[in-house]
């Protein structure tokens, strides 16, 4: 019986380039292909896959936020999180999300299929940056990275947090209710506890809280010299 | 119609999902891959491509220095410059097409795009598409 693999990530050429990387190998299909967190957590459901990849950055749901709702759901799920950076946070996070791999897209040719096949093999699969972490809080404390101590997002419930990333992405009260399904008055209420907890007065703070615990990513553009005799059009 | 593509990306995975959209098409050849502006301009020189595929947010040297550089070394050929980026914004397509960009196309819409885009460089035509915004070949 082959091995049923659900892919989520908002870019389709990056799936074109996991599906040709993952079909590759005999014995495994991609049963599925999401292009946001919320999509993915129907498809997970609906098709009950071996594995789940989940890249962090998607639009309307982030990855993290997929793999918490994913294990809530259904704690046999095993999920791989994609991630285009490695920082000590990001790594709590998708640990305390509960993901059993965690690869670095620029690394992904070279170690998805490593990572599938340790979860296939019930074993899990990190980066070396990430075992050293675990390895160091291990040694810390005599045990491994703690759940205790999740990073910047204690007092955020789960729908607090969702409601958090589509206000970050830029949507109204009323097109956040329509993604979630719920009433604007109870989006609203969400939105001002959400501001009462983290003490935000605006929603260009409610921004940069969300940039700044992975709620959202952004690309930066790159630092441009520009040559001295290039002229405007 | 023939076309020789090289492909700089400094995601192997991205270059793999350009390869087999592009690779569909018959008579296309990718030709070769790089994985950031230094090696590009070196396969550029090597392989004489028709097409750059190029990201501009890379390593070492970013798209529109390599796409600048690119121009400058190739002057008299017919060589032509398509920038796929996950930057979706005007000023960004503006820098790209002052560096000599023939093209613009977001990463996000990249499946839908390219191909389209590809074909109207290889025929010394602007194309430039916002994920948001209208696209347009001329």
């Amino acid at each position: 019986m082959k091995l049923r693999i659900l892919l989520a990530d908002d870019h389709e050429i990056v799936r074109r380039g996991l599906c040709a990387l993952l079909q590759k190998h005999e014995g495994w299909e991609v049963c599925g292909e999401a292009s946001d967190g919320r999509q993915a957590i129907e498809m997970a459901k609906q098709l009950k896959p071996d594995v789940v990849i989940v890249d962090i950055g998607m639009p309307h749901l982030n990855g993290l936020d997929t793999t918490r709702q994913l294990l809530q759901y259904d704690p046999n799920f095993k999920v791989i999180v994609l991630t285009i950076t490695d920082s000590d946070q990001i790594i709590r996070e998708a640990l305390d999300a509960g993901a059993r791999g965690f690869v670095l897209k620029s690394d992904a040719a070279r170690d998805l299929v490593s990572a599938v096949e340790a979860l296939q093999s019930k074993r899990m699969f990190f980066t070396p940056r990430v075992n050293d972490l675990v390895l160091a809080g291990f040694l810390e404390k005599g045990h491994a990275i703690s759940r205790n101590e999740p990073p910047n997002l204690p007092t955020l419930t789960a729908r607090e947090r969702e409601v958090t990333q589509l206000l970050a992405e830029g949507k109204s009260s009323k097109e956040v209710a329509t993604v979630l399904n719920l009433s604007t008055k109870t989006v609203e209420t969400h939105r001002s506890n959400i501001m009462r907890k983290l003490s935000l007065h605006s929603i260009r703070d409610l921004v940069v809280y969300a940039i700044k615990n992975n709620i959202i990513q952004i690309q930066m553009p790159p630092q441009v010299q520009r040559p001295t005799e290039t002229t405007m059009a | 119609m023939a076309v020789r593509i090289l492909l700089v990306d400094d995601h192997p995975i991205v270059r793999q999902g350009l390869r087999t959209l592009l690779e569909g098409r018959p008579g296309w050849e990718v030709v070769g891959e790089a994985s950031d502006g230094i090696e590009a301009l070196e396969k550029v020189e090597s392989l004489q491509p028709d097409v750059v595929v190029l990201d501009i947010t890379m390593p070492r040297m970013n798209g529109l220095e390599a796409c600048r550089l690119i121009q400058r070394k190739t002057k008299a050929s017919s060589l032509e410059v398509l920038v796929v980026t996950q930057h979706d914004s005007p000023q960004m397509m503006r820098e790209a097409l002052e560096a000599g960009a023939r093209g613009y196309v977001v990463k996000s819409n990249a499946a839908r795009d390219l191909l389209e885009a590809v074909e109207a460089v290889s025929q010394h035509r602007v194309f430039t598409a916002m994920a948001r915004g209208p696209q347009g070949s001329y």
